[in-house]
């Protein structure tokens, strides 16, 4: 089997050997980029060069004998709204497409400092905003497992490049489910950790109080080892959490209990609910007691959400003024209101709408009506959640109530690709973790397993994903 | 016909006392250096970056509102104010906001300022200064491009606000010196740097619409900008003319106010709250913190001038008008402990040389009160002992002081010279002048015709004497001994 | 009619976007229907619940010592004597 196929695990345990060297490795991998890449489309920048030169300085370490860390020779993809000091950081964006960040953002320099090796930014929706990866500047990324059809986003190149063994894992952002459904879409595991687990310094912002960085990998123990490099707090991030570093673990656990949310399998397509109902028995094979429960506040999780993300991201995309930095537009002559139009006319039409959605909610007179209503939503769905998590230890549903559909099916009508949502936004709203793991296929088409649990309860999540991946042995890199 | 007059204030005073900005670690000292030489990815609005709440910001605030007697709520929150301006790295302002419920530092507060007479507070707020604007041709209107300085950007502000209270200009001025003594007491804002503390006011003349004025960009230009206000509306509710409710600014050099280019009615901030800045809770134990952290408020500093110095309670407003003249006071009086000796000494003679200094300066500039004064609390209590020890009368201390304040000479050193020189003995004078007279008869004789030749007689008693007689007494027993012969 | 054309204008202006006719029209017929569809919002009965916020303590906050940021952190190549250069402020 070619060493590009590799799990991070055995990467690391690889290179440590000195069964192959990190230079073999990651010359295999950009090797297999440049066939499968034409097809995906799933990087928006390559490190060739660099991440070659990391390897080289990383095999001339093993053989000093000296400390390499826990992720040595891994090679991730990295969604281009993390920025990396000194590596073009676009979001996808023409406003941003000769941006080079002056800094690192927190989770680069942990995982440098961890021996992981980036190859490359993973392509996304304009500013993580999207659901298939469509709405990015850089062209559509394509499904691994049928390239006509979309990726998922808005982390669709970081989802996309693990399936197409392109790279052992990567770093994405979930804001709405912007990890987990393409995790879901091209069958790998995706984790959307507790929010302030995972520093968001470096994180463009899309929407801040519902986001978190979050792994993506073909196993969940790739997902656990990058997981417990990243988390912890940050002094750079005021929103992460002051207590000690966590450290997960793979766990067999037996008797716990699972809750299957019924608005979540009723919503969705009959291909993707029985799937699930198939989890949910796997589940109790493995001695898991399941049972139907009900979420009734998830009715307005789209509509709080959307009020939530479009207001952060109408303020948070002011700063594209294009004076600071950006693209080339000549500021003399122009009268200021009309430069910063005219500038800001280069966002796409996703990023342009949600600007204009989200400012109308916060105009003068619409603030009780949208954006405290979806903040009672917040409160509600959370006490709901948490009652629930008296009772069980986990919540699944399916992570997307369809198959992945074709690219363009949806592009021209921007309601019904937010509706596609419904079952992601929920964990980012109450802000607890959740996780994608691969259920199987329905007519050939992943399906995404969603595990949810209480807040920083992510080991209890690991451990039925893991319990589950073990028993599922679902399929996770297609031919290409 | 009687007119009623209502002033309400916005002073922004920056927290010169913290040394790094209100979000970044950037220094908040911005002043003097290169264009952008005093920005971060934080402060510079980089794609990413997250505010990083200043804590001792968070304390100066707090003194401050206590200082005014301001209430805190349980948690502070920050807002975001939406508007676009080059100025602005972020697009957005954050600030603190009360709307939504009380989360802004300090509400409700009263201070005193003079008089028997107090404006309500309403609110006590931190918020991020903007960058700086320049424009290159000199001119707004002419240069086709602006040019942009962030150094400023993110330097913390704290914005107090006060209810319409104020009836007349010298009620603002006496309010706004009490207000500058506080910060200057609590030692979170140096006053005297260039912009370091602005105002804008809003005003409204017998119960119409109120205009705000914004733009003024020093308290002394607050009086001006507010008079003429005051008279515009006036002539013009004379003239039964309605004034509009709008935003004007202030024309520093014009000094009148204008209608301002973009209309405050047609903005809307959309305030949300920041997700990036926790709540932070105050809670009892951070007031008790801050309340042991207070140091002496003006007012205190007063009753105590008054009760441990016998101070009067004029001399004692005087000095703490001033935060740096009662310390002077209070230095002096740590070398020689005669308090109203001193007291008078600073108030009434020192005062007169510091108002004559700043009259000559520009008015805009806001120096040390000491500035190009060599004087030190170590003259001014040489000068109390000497007098305190009848070493030299009052008016040879004033004569002593007017010379020191240029040299820095010690008064004591000068007195003993002036002393030792001095031939106050008249008879040995006499005889010095007896025998210039005998030496010199030619130009005696042209001194009878020429007043100007006594100078030349003068000149020679004092070389003689090597410049031991008191030139003025000696010039005139020359003039009378001239008439006399 | 929820969105007026007039409204997604005044917001074009307060957001600094420069719209074409034809972007107007179409952005109205979307935003309307989104907008549509957030109202189900308004028909949730206002109560009083505990909002999901990050707190933290007085203590917690970032200490005041300063840092110099040693490399370059404007992007930009329109520049003047160490200013950057901004459109006209007319
Ligand atoms: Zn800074």
């Amino acid at each position: 089997m070619p060493i590009y196929t590799l799990e991070a695990g055995q990467v690391v345990q690889g290179i440590k050997s000195k069964e192959f060297s990190a230079e073999e490795y990651i010359s295999q991998l950009f090797e297999r980029i440049e066939k499968v890449e034409p097809k995906v489309n799933a990087f928006v920048t390559l490190n060739k060069e660099e991440g070659l030169d990391r390897a080289r300085r990383l095999d001339k370490k093993i053989r000093d004998g000296e400390q390499s860390g826990p992720l040595a020779g891994v090679a991730l993809s990295i969604k281009d709204n993390i920025c990396t000091k000194g590596m073009k950081t676009t979001c996808s964006s023409k406003m941003l497409e000769s941006y080079i960040p002056a800094y690192d953002a927190t989770v680069i320099k942990r995982l440098m400092a961890a021996g992981a090796i980036i190859i490359g930014k993973a392509n996304l929706d304009e500013f993580a905003m999207g659901s298939t990866t469509e709405f990015s500047r850089h062209g559509p990324t394509r499904n691994p497992w049928d390239i006509s059809r979309v990726s998922g986003g808005s982390s669709g190149g970081s989802a996309a490049s693990v399936a197409a063994l392109e790279c052992a894992a990567s770093l994405g952002s979930d804001t709405g489910g912007s990890v987990r459904c393409p995790a879901s879409f091209c069958s790998v595991v995706g984790l959307k950790p507790t929010y302030g687990l995972v520093s968001r310094f470096g994180l463009v912002s899309y929407a801040n109080s519902l986001e978190q960085i979050g792994p993506v990998g073909r196993t969940v123990s790739d997902v656990v080892s990058i997981l417990n490099v990243i988390a912890g707090f940050d002094e750079n991030d005021h929103t992460t959490t002051n207590s000690s570093k966590p450290t997960y673990s793979l766990q067999e656990r037996k008797g716990l209990r699972v809750g299957l949310i019924k608005e979540f399998t009723e919503g969705a397509d009959p291909g993707v609910s029985k799937m699930i109902y198939k989890a949910a028995e796997t589940l109790e094979k493995q001695g898991c007691k399941c049972e139907e429960v009900s979420l009734p506040s998830v009715q307005y999780a789209l509509a709080s959400y959307y009020t939530i993300a479009t207001a952060e991201a109408s303020s948070n995309l002011a700063r594209y003024d294009n004076i600071r930095y950006g693209f080339d537009m000549n500021p003399e002559g122009y009268e200021w209101n009309s430069y910063f139009a005219r500038a800001r006319s280069n966002f796409g039409d996703e990023a342009k709408r949600r600007i204009i959605v989200g400012s109308y909610v916060l105009s003068s007179g619409y603030y009780g009506k949208y954006y405290l209503k979806a903040h009672q939503v917040r409160s509600l769905l959370k006490r709901e959640m948490e009652t629930l998590f008296k009772k069980y230890d986990v919540l699944i549903g399916p992570t997307m109530p369809i198959l992945p559909f074709k690219i363009g099916e949806r592009i021209d009508d921007p309601l019904k690709m937010y509706l596609v949502d419904i079952d992601t936004v929920v964990a980012n709203l109450t802000g607890m973790p959740a996780i994608s793991v691969p259920a199987g296929f329905a007519d050939g088409l992943p399906v995404g397993l969603q595990i949810m649990a209480d807040q920083f309860a992510e080991q209890t999540m690991l451990d039925v994903a893991y319990l589950f991946e073990q028993a599922a042995k679902v399929q996770r890199s297609p031919e290409l | 016909m009687a007119t009623t007059t209502k002033i309400g204030l916005e002073i922004h005073c920056q927290l010169t006392g913290a040394k790094s900005k209100l979000f970044c670690r950037c220094s908040s000292d911005y002043r003097g250096k290169a264009p952008n030489a005093n920005i971060c990815p934080i402060c510079a609005g980089l794609p990413g970056t997250l505010p990083l709440l200043n804590q001792k910001t968070v304390e100066f605030a707090a003194m401050i509102t206590l200082a005014l007697g301001c209430k805190f709520p349980d948690e502070i929150a920050f807002y975001r104010k939406n508007y676009f301006y080059p100025d602005l790295p972020k697009n957005f302002q954050l600030t603190q906001y009360n709307a939504y419920g009380i989360t802004s530092i300090g509400v409700d507060g009263r201070l005193e300022y003079g008089n028997g007479k107090d404006a309500r507070i309403r609110r006590v707020q931190l918020e991020e200064d903007p960058g700086r604007l320049v424009y290159a041709s000199g001119s707004m209107d002419t240069s086709l491009y602006v040019l942009i300085d962030y150094n400023r950007a993110g330097v913390p502000l704290v914005e107090i606000v006060t209810e319409p209270d104020f009836a007349d200009t010298k009620d603002v001025r006496m309010f706004l010196d009490k207000i500058t003594s506080i910060i200057e007491h609590l030692g979170v804002c140096d006053t005297k740097l260039e912009g370091s503390v602005r105002c804008d006011a809003n005003v409204s003349v017998d119960g119409g619409n109120k205009v705000e004025i914004k733009n003024i960009s020093s308290f002394a230009d607050v009086e001006k900008a507010l008079r003429y206000e005051i008279t515009r509306q006036r002539t013009m509710t004379s003239r039964e003319i309605q004034v509009r409710s709008e935003t004007r600014h202030w024309d520093d050099a014009r000094k009148v106010t204008k209608e301002s280019r973009t209309k405050e009615e047609e903005q809307d901030y959309r305030y949300f709250p920041e997700p990036d800045i926790p709540l932070v809770m105050l809670g009892s134990e951070f007031v008790s913190f801050i309340k042991q952290s207070m140091p002496e408020l003006p007012d205190t500093r007063k009753e105590r001038f008054m009760s441990k110095y016998g101070l009067s309670a004029h001399i004692a407003q005087v000095l703490i008008g001033n935060k740096e003249l009662a310390d002077f006071f209070e230095s002096t009086l740590m070398i020689y402990l005669s308090p109203k000796e001193i007291a008078n000494w600073i108030v009434t003679d020192l005062m007169s040389f510091i108002d004559e200094r700043q009259k000559k300066e520009e008015e805009e500039e806001e120096h040390s009160l000491f500035a190009g004064l060599k004087v030190g609390p170590e003259h001014i209590a040489d000068l109390a002992r000497l007098v305190d020890q009848d070493m030299i009368n009052r008016a040879t201390a004033k004569q002593i002081l007017g010379q020191i304040i240029r040299t820095g000479e010690m008064p004591s050193a000068l007195a003993k010279r002036m002393h030792a020189s001095r031939i106050d003995d008249v008879s040995v004078l006499a005889q010095t002048v007896q025998s210039v007279f005998q030496m010199e008869q030619a130009a005696v004789q042209d001194a009878r015709r020429n007043a100007n030749v006594a100078n030349f007689l003068l000149g020679k008693v004092m070389k003689i004497t090597k410049g031991k007689a008191d030139p003025k007494v000696a010039l005139e027993m020359i003039q009378k001994k001239l008439k006399e012969d | 009619m929820v969105v007026t054309r007039e409204e997604v204008k005044h917001i074009g202006w307060l957001a600094k976007l420069e719209m074409s006719d034809a972007e107007l029209q179409r952005y109205t017929t979307q935003i309307e229907e989104i907008i549509n569809y957030l109202n189900k919002l308004d028909t949730i009965p206002l109560e009083q619940v505990k909002p999901i916020a990050i707190k933290k303590k007085f203590s917690e906050l970032r200490k005041d010592s300063p840092e110099n940021f040693e490399d370059a952190v404007l992007g930009t190549g329109y520049r003047k004597d160490g200013f950057v250069k901004g459109p006209r402020m007319v």
